[in-house]
């Protein structure tokens, strides 16, 4: 999706353009506090996107009444797609701001564009949200190949060329969080700091509480990437043991919502339904060879 | 986990999560899916003849003593475990066919409701037929209040006879079609919960046959339900009362059948509410 569709911008360029277009924001001060919608009137240029948008709200200063308003927080890194940090919900539907173009968006719902913060993570300020559980999901299911050393170990085992090729596409998870964000069993985990708790103590309740909690599409489908690597394969059982822990494998009910929204187009399902197979043969090879 | 030395030890239903959830899995179709399947054919062999109803029933009754063992243990007690959980799991979840009106969320959202009208259907309708346990003194409370209605050795006639009330007939029906799309659409989850169908193409092959299957038992289900209702009433019902009376005293002259009233109709017969 590098230039938009030619037919998209014919169909949209005859269209008459608004002046301005509003944007409503979801804004909240810091974490724990309430949230409160606010209102952005942006004046219409062609081949605007939120990431565009966003930049704008900050130059301006002012809300759609003509009140100041501080800046939108919001993250974004590579502005193409890759990195994740962008990820919002955006007219309803979860998605990259960078990648999400104004004149389709105003195609869709002509006046008004609305931003929230993803509601499955801690909001740390307006849009930038806290998705630190989806890292340790991948710590939990040991999503890498341990080379950690300077031993030469000789080569590898070989690969095969088809392998290859199904592994890749799950190597382009960017741990954006589209896929949980939809996942009607995903559900937020958010901590509040206690009175005289240190960052270490806090830290570690943090990540019992993520520990129990559903691992998600992302961290299964990561799991199984490393499982059918050669050298991965290694490690498979600990990478089971975390699958058919508390919050693995089993919690997911078949939604089917994070295929629908990844933005990778990753065949998040199919590695559901592999690492289903892979927890079937591992409990039962677990139960007989005690 | 390799770090969590320091954390104190899980919860039972934490712990075992996997496990817990898996039995769930295996329950909704192995026994309780699969009853469910014999439940309604042997319900539509009613569609032969009331007689051929019967003949199951005895067929069924001819356990005796071993049949609330068997009701128990391969029926009531799987059903309890993955209804308990079911709700659990129902709990747990939070819909979001608002948000992203997908065919698989939708039945998402579908397997859950069903499960929950499962429940509240299957049971009112085991205290509608049934009674829940067999004590006298609890059986003449649930007569008082419209449940055992069923009596095995005028099954036709007795369980046609319940479901004349307009009200009960669309719950049952209601009842019926939750159950099955529950059970059809359970089966596809299954399919890749245990990894059976882990492409989408297979996926999608699986979800033609599972609804196939689900069309085929809902005619099954739906058409016992008429074929009940219908002998039910009237001269049908006069008809399978005598037929089934004849074949119990055939039975219990040939020795295959103990007396026992407490399955037959009371002699006092006429139901007030008819
Ligand atoms: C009585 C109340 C019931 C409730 C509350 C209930 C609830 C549920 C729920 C919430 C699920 C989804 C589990 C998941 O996606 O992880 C489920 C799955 C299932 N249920 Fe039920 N259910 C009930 C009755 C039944 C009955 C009567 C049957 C059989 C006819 C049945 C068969 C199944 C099957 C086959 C599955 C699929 C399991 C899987 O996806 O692995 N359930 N049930
Ligand atoms: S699987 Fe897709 S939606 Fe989920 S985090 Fe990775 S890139 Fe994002
Ligand atoms: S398939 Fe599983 S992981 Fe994916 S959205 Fe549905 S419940 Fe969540
Ligand atoms: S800024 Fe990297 S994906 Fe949007």
């Amino acid at each position: 999706m590098i230039a938009p569709s030619k037919d998209h911008v014919s169909t949209y360029a005859e269209a008459p353009k608004p002046e301005a277009f509003d944007v409503r924001i979801l804004r909240q001060d810091a974490p724990g506090e309430s949230p409160k919608w606010e209102r952005f009137r942006i004046p219409y240029e062609p081949n605007l996107n939120i990431i565009s948008v966003l930049m704008k709200i900050a130059a301006m200063g002012k809300n759609a009444q003509g009140k100041p308003a501080p800046p939108v927080a919001w993250d974004s890194n590579c502005l193409e797609e890759v990195c994740g940090s962008c990820t919002m919900v955006i007219n309803g539907r979860v998605r990259q701001a960078c990648s999400a173009l104004v004149d389709r968006l105003l195609e869709d719902r002509p006046t008004e564009i609305e931003l929230r913060p993803m509601s499955k993570f801690p909001v740390l300020r307006d849009l930038v949200v806290d998705r630190g559980r989806m890292f340790r999901a991948l710590e939990r299911v040991k999503a890498w190949v341990p080379v950690d050393d300077y031993l030469d170990r000789g080569p590898g085992p070989r690969e095969a060329q088809a392998k290859q090729e199904t592994r890749y596409p799950l190597s382009e998870c960017m741990t954006c969080g589209c896929c949980v964000e939809a996942c009607p069993q995903y559900t937020k985990v958010e901590l509040t700091r206690e009175p005289g708790e240190t960052d270490s103590q806090f830290e570690a309740r943090r990540k019992q509480a993520f520990d129990t909690a559903f691992l998600g599409p992302a961290a299964i489908s990561q799991a199984i990437l490393f499982n059918d690597h050669a050298t991965g394969q290694m490690q498979a059982d600990e990478r089971m043991e975390a699958l058919t822990g508390p919050g693995g494998i089993q919690v997911c009910g078949n939604a089917q919502n994070c295929v629908a929204v990844c933005p990778k187009s990753i065949p998040l399902t199919t590695s559901i339904a592999r690492a289903g197979r892979q927890a079937t043969v591992y409990a039962i090879k677990k139960i007989f060879d005690r | 986990m390799a770090d969590s030395s320091a954390t104190p030890a899980l919860p039972f239903l934490v712990r075992h999560e996997f496990l817990i959830r898996r039995l769930h899995s295996l329950s909704g179709l192995i026994p309780v899916g699969a009853f469910m399947c014999v439940h309604l054919l042997v319900n539509s062999s009613v569609l032969n003849s009331p007689e051929t109803f019967q003949n199951n029933v005895y067929g069924i009754h001819a356990l005796g003593k071993l049949l609330p063992i068997v009701e128990w243990v391969f029926i009531f007690i799987p059903l309890l475990f993955h209804m308990a959980v079911g709700i659990m799991i129902a709990a747990g979840g939070m819909p979001n066919t608002q948000a992203y009106p997908y065919g698989a969320n939708i039945r998402y959202t579908l397997q859950r409701a069903t499960g929950i009208i499962a429940a509240v259907f299957i049971m009112y309708h085991v205290f509608h037929m049934h009674g829940w346990f067999h004590f006298d003194g609890w059986l003449s409370m649930a007569e008082s209040v419209g449940g055992h209605k069923f009596r095995p050795y005028n099954a036709s006639s007795t369980a046609g006879a319940a479901l004349q009330n307009p009200v009960i007939l669309v719950l049952y029906a209601i009842g019926i079609i939750a159950s099955v799309f529950h059970l059809a659409n359970g089966l596809w989850t299954m399919g890749i919960t245990w990894g059976v169908w882990t492409r989408p193409a297979a996926q999608k092959n699986a979800l033609v046959v599972c609804s196939a299957f689900g069309v085929l038992l809902g005619i099954v289900g739906l058409s016992a339900l008429a074929g009940m209702y219908n002998v039910g009433k009237g001269e049908a019902y006069q008809a399978a009362i005598e037929a089934e009376n004849r074949m119990y005293e055939a039975r219990v002259e040939a020795g295959s059948v103990q007396p026992n009233e407490h399955k037959r109709i009371e002699e006092r017969g006429t139901r007030s509410e008819e």
